[in-house]
C-alpha cells in the first residue's frame, strides 16, 4: 500500500478524503488486500466504540458502491468547479461511501482478526471503557491496577474522548519539556500545560 | 538564469544583516533547488538568537475562545551557558526555570532548524516537508519583523507563520494554521527589551525546574515490560531523544512540530476504540487495544493533526 493511499484513507476516515482521493481509493480497495485489511483496522475500532453490533449479512457491497458512484457522470461538476468547491460536501460524500463499503469489507476480514474479533469486544468478561473516571476524580496512572474501575455505560465513544482529554492533561507537561527542547519557542511550549506541577 | 539571479539577489539582501554562515546558504541553495535559502538563513538565526541573545519580555497566548495568557519570558546568557524562566502573570502563577543550559548543548529539534549540524544530514530537511516564503513582517512589540511564511507539503503537521525579529531574529509572534487556514493557536511578545536586568516584583506561586533530558542518554527509567516501537513515522520527523524500547514515552520532532507517544499497560481487557480531543494546536489522540493478548491504551499528545497522531499510534508494534 503506497503512503498516499495509506494519507487518504485515514483523511477519509476524518471525513477530510477530497473527491479524488475517495475516487483513487475506491478503485484501489478491490485489488490491495493491505488496503482492505487497514480500512477494516481503522474502522473496528471505530464501529465497536460507537457501540455497533457486527451483524450484518456477508456481502461485500463495495463493488456496487464504487458502480454507483462511478455510475453518475452526467451529474459530475466540472473539474473546475470540483477543484473550487468547498470540501465539506466532499465529506459528506465520503463518509456515507465509508460506512457502505465497510459494511461490506469489515465481516469478510473481521473474524480472522483476532485483536478485534467479536469475542474479544462483547465477551462477558471484558470492562468496557469505564476506566475512566469522569466524575472529576485526578487521574493517576495507579488507576489502572489498584482502584476498581467504575462502568461507564453506554457511550464507549463519549468515554474514549474523555479519556484522551483526561490524557492530555496528565501527559501535557512531559511533553510540553520536550517541545520547550525541541521547537523554536523557548519554554513557552508549558503555556499549553493546564496546570504547572512541580 | 532568472531564478538565479533573484537568489543571488535575495542573499545579498540578507547578507547585509546576517553575518553569519554565509557560505553553507549558498551550498544549500545549490544543493537544494527548492529550498529557500533566504528563509533557511532565517530560520537558522532564529534557532540561534532564542540560545545566544538575552531578552526579556511578556507574551501573550491565545488559543481557541479562552482567554489570553499572559507571561514574562526572560532568557540571560552567562558564561558558556543560559538561564531562563517563563512566569504566568494570569491564571495559576506559576513560574518554569531552567539554569545553566550550556550553549553547545543543541537538541535535535534545533539541529534541524540549522545550516549545516549533522543531525540533519542534507541542508534540506526542513524544505523537504514545508514551503517556506519571506516577506515583511508587520511591528510587533515595537520591533521591524521579517515573516516567514511557512505551509506544510503534507497533510502531517500544521504550517505556521513566524515573525521574526530583523535584527536579531528571536522569534516575535507564532500563528499556528490548521487546515483550511483555521488559526489553531497564537504566541506574540507584547513587549520586548534586551540585556535589561528582569523585574522581581511578582507573586508566583509554584516553580517548576524544567527537565533536561540528554539526547545521547536515556534518563528516564525502563517503565514497562513490553518493549514497543513506532513502525511509522511522517517523513522528516526524528525522536527528541534516545528512551529504550520499553519507555513509558518517546518523543519526535520535524523541528517546527513535536509530539509524544505514550503506551500503558492495563492489566485488563479494554474495548478497542479510539478518542480525540484537541486545544489549540495540541492534539490528544488515545487508543485502546490489544496487542498479541496484551491491552494497551497508546496515547498521542502533540502539535500535529489528529491524522497524524492516529496514523503513528497505528503503527505502534512489538519488538522482539
Amino acid at each position: 500500500m503506497s503512503e498516499q493511499l495509506r494519507e487518504s484513507l485515514s483523511a477519509l476516515m476524518d471525513d477530510e478524503a477530497s473527491e479524488l482521493e475517495l475516487q483513487r481509493l475506491l478503485k484501489q480497495l478491490g485489488n490491495d488486500a493491505e488496503l482492505r485489511a487497514t480500512w477494516v483496522r481503522y474502522n473496528n475500532a471505530r464501529a465497536v466504540m460507537s457501540g455497533q453490533e457486527i451483524s450484518h449479512p456477508q456481502v461485500d457491497i463495495s463493488a456496487r458502491v464504487r458502480q454507483a458512484i462511478d455510475g453518475t457522470p452526467a451529474e459530475s461538476p466540472s473539474l473546475r468547479e470540483r477543484l473550487f468547491r468547498p470540501l465539506a460536501s466532499f465529506a459528506v460524500a465520503a463518509s456515507v461511501a465509508a460506512t457502505v463499503v465497510i459494511g461490506g469489507q469489515q465481516l469478510a476480514q473481521l473474524s480472522g482478526d483476532e485483536a478485534f474479533s467479536n469475542g474479544t469486544v462483547a465477551a462477558g468478561g471484558v470492562s468496557p471503557v469505564g476506566m475512566v473516571n469522569s466524575l472529576g476524580a485526578t487521574t493517576v496512572q495507579a488507576s489502572y491496577g489498584t482502584q476498581s474501575v467504575p462502568t461507564l455505560q453506554p457511550a464507549a465513544r463519549t468515554a474514549y474522548r474523555e479519556l484522551a482529554r483526561q490524557r492530555m492533561e496528565m501527559y501535557m507537561q512531559e511533553h510540553a519539556e520536550h517541545a520547550a527542547l525541541n521547537s523554536p519557542h523557548g519554554l513557552i511550549p508549558f503555556a499549553r500545560v493546564t496546570e504547572i506541577r512541580e | 538564469m532568472i531564478r538565479y539571479r533573484n537568489r543571488a539577489g535575495a542573499l545579498r539582501r540578507i547578507a547585509a544583516v546576517i553575518a553569519v554562515a554565509f557560505a553553507p546558504a549558498v551550498t544549500a541553495a545549490a544543493q537544494c533547488p527548492e529550498a529557500d535559502a533566504e528563509a533557511m538563513q532565517w530560520l537558522d538565526k532564529m534557532s540561534r538568537s532564542v540560545h545566544q541573545v538575552s531578552y526579556h519580555g511578556v507574551v501573550t497566548y491565545q488559543r481557541d475562545g479562552q482567554d489570553m495568557q499572559v507571561m514574562q519570558v526572560s532568557h540571560s546568557v552567562g558564561d558558556g551557558s543560559s538561564s531562563e524562566q517563563l512566569t504566568q502573570l494570569t491564571g495559576q502563577g506559576a513560574q518554569v526555570v531552567r539554569v545553566d543550559h550550556p550553549l553547545d548543548c543543541v537538541h535535535p529539534g534545533h539541529k534541524l532548524l540549522r545550516l549545516g549540524e549533522p543531525a540533519q544530514g542534507d541542508y534540506c530537511g526542513l524544505a523537504r516537508h514545508y514551503r517556506f516564503r519571506v516577506t515583511d513582517g508587520d511591528r510587533v512589540a515595537g520591533r521591524k519583523a521579517v515573516r516567514v511564511l511557512i505551509t506544510p507539503r503534507d497533510m502531517y503537521r500544521f504550517g505556521y507563520i513566524m515573525d521574526l525579529d530583523r535584527k536579531t531574529g528571536l522569534l516575535l509572534k507564532t500563528t499556528t494554521v490548521g487546515r483550511g487556514n483555521q488559526v489553531l493557536e497564537k504566541f506574540q511578545f507584547a513587549e520586548l527589551s534586551f540585556n535589561k536586568p528582569v523585574p522581581d516584583s511578582v507573586d508566583i506561586n509554584l516553580v517548576h525546574q524544567a527537565q533536561h533530558p540528554v539526547p545521547s542518554a536515556s534518563a528516564q527509567p525502563a517503565t514497562l515490560s513490553l518493549a514497543w516501537q513506532v513502525g511509522w513515522l511522517p517523513q522528516g520527523f526524528m525522536a527528541t531523544d534516545s528512551q529504550p524500547a520499553n519507555a513509558g514515552r518517546k518523543t519526535f520532532t520535524d523541528g517546527l512540530a513535536v509530539f509524544s507517544v505514550f503506551v500503558e499497560e492495563l492489566d485488563r481487557e479494554i474495548r478497542p476504540g479510539e478518542g480525540m480531543f484537541r486545544e489549540g494546536s495540541t492534539t490528544s489522540y488515545s487508543r485502546g487495544l490489544s496487542l498479541e493478548g496484551a491491552p494497551l491504551l497508546i496515547t498521542v499528545v502533540g502539535e500535529v493533526p489528529v491524522n497524524t497522531a492516529r496514523m503513528v499510534a497505528d503503527s505502534v508494534d512489538r519488538v522482539r
